[in-house]
């Protein structure tokens, strides 16, 4: 997921972190597999056919894409040499070429087998019951190789089209190219999951053969890969398909030149920068300010984390993930409404406490919250720990205050600040201020509990990924958190109608935070110190007897 | 004022690293801790500031077990790791800045105390710079400065001469001896055999996780009728010949 993250100095547990992985992507497969039984079992007309074959051929590239695309993002920089690669080997007599032709193949072997446990066992049962009656074994065995040719050029093109973008960007000079990099990872992965979600569905003749959605046809990569497939299988010809695929083919062809052309630009370019340029060069002008949070020692630790959270690409990939899945549903929700609007004429933005606004609002709050708190599980530099541990400070209760400011500062003040300025130009500022308090004090709540346990000063605690249970936190997220969210928001549209009801609403939440608050004190005071490590030290000691 | 180690031993998963050590360190003198690689410098020094806890005995400082108080030693003590590790995001003025803060010392004071450090250690034109692109030299001096922001009584250095170019290494070597002059109590632990000569009124020598002498240069020279430290070390802690190995190695890679 993350070399750094993955490193051996942070401890990471990759096999597990991997084995959760796979076990999430498996989990989809297998879903997939009990879906292709489904719709082998049901008898339709052609058209239905038709319609179920190319929508479910659509989603299974548009899913291969995503998963290629995120590990394209999160693996960024992995297929081009580190400093560190340069400086451990350029010594030694390993030919450059070796060098990169190692990276290619352990990121290609990493791709094939996402892709290979992704569709697995998809692939084969839909090609299966997808295949139109009579086409016999051989037209079996076509839909099979159309789909094994057609998920993995998808995969490719895309890894490929990324990887271009970062040869390109690689020319510039070494300082450039990792600011760059920064927000062009950041991009890439808003890009590919908004595409991903907000993707207009054509998977019927008429929809693809239609003048008007030509245009967007074109920018649509997951659509050629769907005209590729059925170009290969040749179940359902059509013409508007056959188009597609050769899109499909000359996208691939030109992904994969462009890739391979900045690759090389790269091998004779970038071994060379790595060694003679500095990663950063001397800043001209004062540190960033940053405001005291409390003490002395309290500033001095959430400035760290602040600090640590700006500056530190691997953390910031990790917040925006989180961020990024907040837009993206956000856009889901409020798509229809601008939609709405545009047909009938309703701006139901403008009505105070609408249903999706505070959704949304609500959704991004929750998902900034979250992914802040998680970014501060991740260490940043464990050998550099020592200063705190030597340091005359009386842990627990400073740093959970620090922390928790830290995560009020870097979450829930900027949403508010975000959400006060956008619903300022819809709603009426008495709407607003009465959301806003209780948005508030649900972000409050919401830092509180994810407080809870928490005896470390962000960033330099010991990680093992495999702790996270990633598989079950996004299914859990996916299934719970939505319908969580909008019993929240009929909650507030019911206690903002009376007075009364709000400030008992107000001072519930207020409670809640305050009591959530002083239980973690509590436990604190119980458990004491602040921890460094995941594991504590085994207490038995070998005696190494033979 | 002293620094004093009663039968301190460490262990690890069977392993003794230290092995009943006892010595003291005293103020107004610069102690030497020696010892081949592997002997249990680091891991005395990491066990005096706290970072590690002995397995048997006991640590005091001006009498006091320092576990009875350990907030109240570290407040009292600047440690100079052996490595530089330093959160490499910050820059050196921001790092300094932060541990003042978690020191609780008054932010003006600090400040300009920082800006003194910067400016005599020559580093104050990189003060904005993050220490990733830092030199080893450079990130040793940000250590020393942090060591030293908060006037410690006691200062423990560990290889604190590593990577710095030749004026600096002087100005330390003569910062050590001011130290010790103005009432500290100095632990210095080093390879550099002619600066501990130079610098140490006092040392001990460590093989093998056992102290194998201390005392100080000058009776140590008597003792052993030998002249140098160089060779009171070669004799007490070199199990090797030298000279034999070198010319194995010599002839191995020549084979």
């Amino acid at each position: 997921m993350d070399a750094e993250l993955l490193a051996a100095s942070a401890r990471g547990d990759a096999s597990q972190l991997f084995g959760q992985f796979a076990a999430l992507l498996v989990f989809l497969s297998v879903g997939s597999l009990w879906g292709a039984g489904m719709y082998a079992g049901t008898v339709r007309t052609p058209a239905e056919a038709l319609a179920g074959a190319w929508s479910q051929e659509h989603s299974m590239l548009t899913m291969t894409m995503l998963v290629v695309g995120i590990f394209a993002v999160f693996s960024w920089d992995s297929t081009f040499p580190d400093r560190r690669d340069v400086l451990v080997l350029a010594p030694l007599p390993v030919r450059g070429r070796t060098l990169f032709t190692a990276k290619i193949a352990a990121v290609a072997t990493a791709l094939g087998l996402t892709v290979l446990v992704l569709n697995g066992l998809s692939a084969f049962a839909w090609a299966l019951a997808l295949a139109p009656d009579g086409v016999g074994i051989l037209g079996n065995l076509r839909f099979i190789a159309a789909f094994w040719v057609a998920l993995p050029s998808a995969g490719i093109f895309l890894y490929c089209a990324i990887l271009g973008v970062q040869g390109v960007v690689a020319q510039l000079s070494r300082r450039w190219y990792l600011r760059a990099s920064s927000f062009l990872q950041i991009g890439a992965f808003g890009l590919i999951l908004g595409v991903f979600l907000l993707e207009p569905s054509f998977t019927t003749a008429k929809a693809l053969g239609a003048a008007e959605n030509q245009r967007v046809l074109a920018w649509l990569p997951s659509y050629w890969f769907l005209g590729l497939v059925n170009a290969l299988s040749g179940a359902y010809p059509d013409s508007a398909m056959t188009s597609l695929a050769r899109r499909a083919v000359a996208g691939l062809a030109i992904a994969i030149f462009f890739a391979g052309g900045a690759y090389l630009l790269s091998y004779f370019r970038t071994l060379r920068k790595i060694v003679e340029e500095p990663d950063i060069l001397p800043g001209a002008h004062g540190g960033m300010w940053l405001p005291r949070f409390g003490s002395s020692p309290k500033t001095a630790l959430a400035q760290f984390a602040i600090r640590t959270l700006g500056r530190s690409r691997q953390h910031r990939m990790n917040l925006a993930f989180y961020v990024g899945v907040g837009f993206a549903l956000v856009t889901l929700i409020i798509t229809p409404v601008e939609d709405a609007k545009r047909l009938a004429g309703i701006d139901v933005l403008r009505q105070a406490m609408n249903v999706p606004m505070l959704l949304a609002s609500l959704m991004v709050l929750c998902l900034c919250v979250l992914g802040t708190r998680v970014s501060f599980s991740r260490p940043l530099d464990l050998r550099a720990n020592w200063l705190f541990r030597m340091m005359p400070m009386r842990g627990g209760e400073v740093c959970l205050s620090a922390t928790r400011r830290a995560l009020l500062a870097l979450s829930v003040f900027p949403v508010c600040v975000g959400c006060a300025v956008l619903f300022l130009r819809y709603w009426p500022w008495v709407a607003v201020a009465k959301h806003l308090l209780l948005f508030g004090l649900f972000g409050g709540l919401l830092v509180e509990l994810l407080l809870i346990g928490f005896r470390k000063i962000p960033y330099t605690c010991s990680y093992l990924p495999g702790k996270s249970k990633i598989h079950v936190m996004v299914l859990a997220s996916v299934a719970l958190l939505p319908l969580a969210l909008i019993n929240c928001v009929e909650f507030e549209r019911w206690v903002t109608a009376d007075w009364l009801l709000y400030g008992a609403a107000a001072a519930m939440l207020a409670g809640a935070g305050f009591a959530v608050r002083r239980y973690t004190s509590r436990d604190l005071e119980l458990s004491g110190e602040i921890q460094f490590e995941e594991f504590a030290a085994d207490e038995l000691i070998g005696l190494g007897l033979e | 004022m002293t620094l004093e180690l009663r039968d301190v031993s460490k262990r690890f998963t069977g392993i003794v690293a230290v092995d009943h050590v006892s010595f003291q360190a005293r103020a107004g003198e610069v102690t030497g801790y020696l010892g081949p690689n592997g002997s249990g410098k680091s891991t005395t020094m990491k066990m005096i500031t706290g970072l590690i806890e002995p397995s048997d005995g006991e640590i005091l400082f001006d009498g006091q077990p320092i576990r009875n108080d350990l907030l109240g030693f570290k407040r009292r003590m600047g440690y100079v790791p052996e490595e530089p590790h330093l959160y490499s995001h910050l820059s050196g003025l921001e790092y300094l800045i932060m541990v003042g803060q978690l020191r609780d010392l008054p932010t003006r004071p600090t400040a300009e105390r920082i800006d003194g450090l910067l400016r005599l250690l020559s580093l104050h034109g990189d003060r904005h710079v993050p220490m990733s692109s830092y030199s080893k030299g450079m990130r040793q001096k940000v250590l020393l400065s942090a060591a030293l922001l908060h006037n410690p009584d006691l200062v423990l250095l560990d290889e604190p001469f590593s990577g710095l170019d030749v004026s600096t290494s002087l100005v330390l070597r003569s910062l050590i001896q001011e130290l010790a002059a103005r009432g500290k109590v100095v632990l210095f632990s080093s390879h550099e055999l002619e600066t501990v000569e130079r610098v140490c009124s006092h040392v001990v020598i460590l093989h093998r996780g056992k102290v194998v002498a201390d005392d100080s240069i000058e009776r140590l020279r008597t003792l052993m009728a030998l002249p140098t430290l160089e060779e009171i070390f070669s004799q007490l802690a070199v199990e090797q010949d030298t000279v034999a190995v070198s010319r194995e190695i010599a002839d191995l890679i020549r084979a």
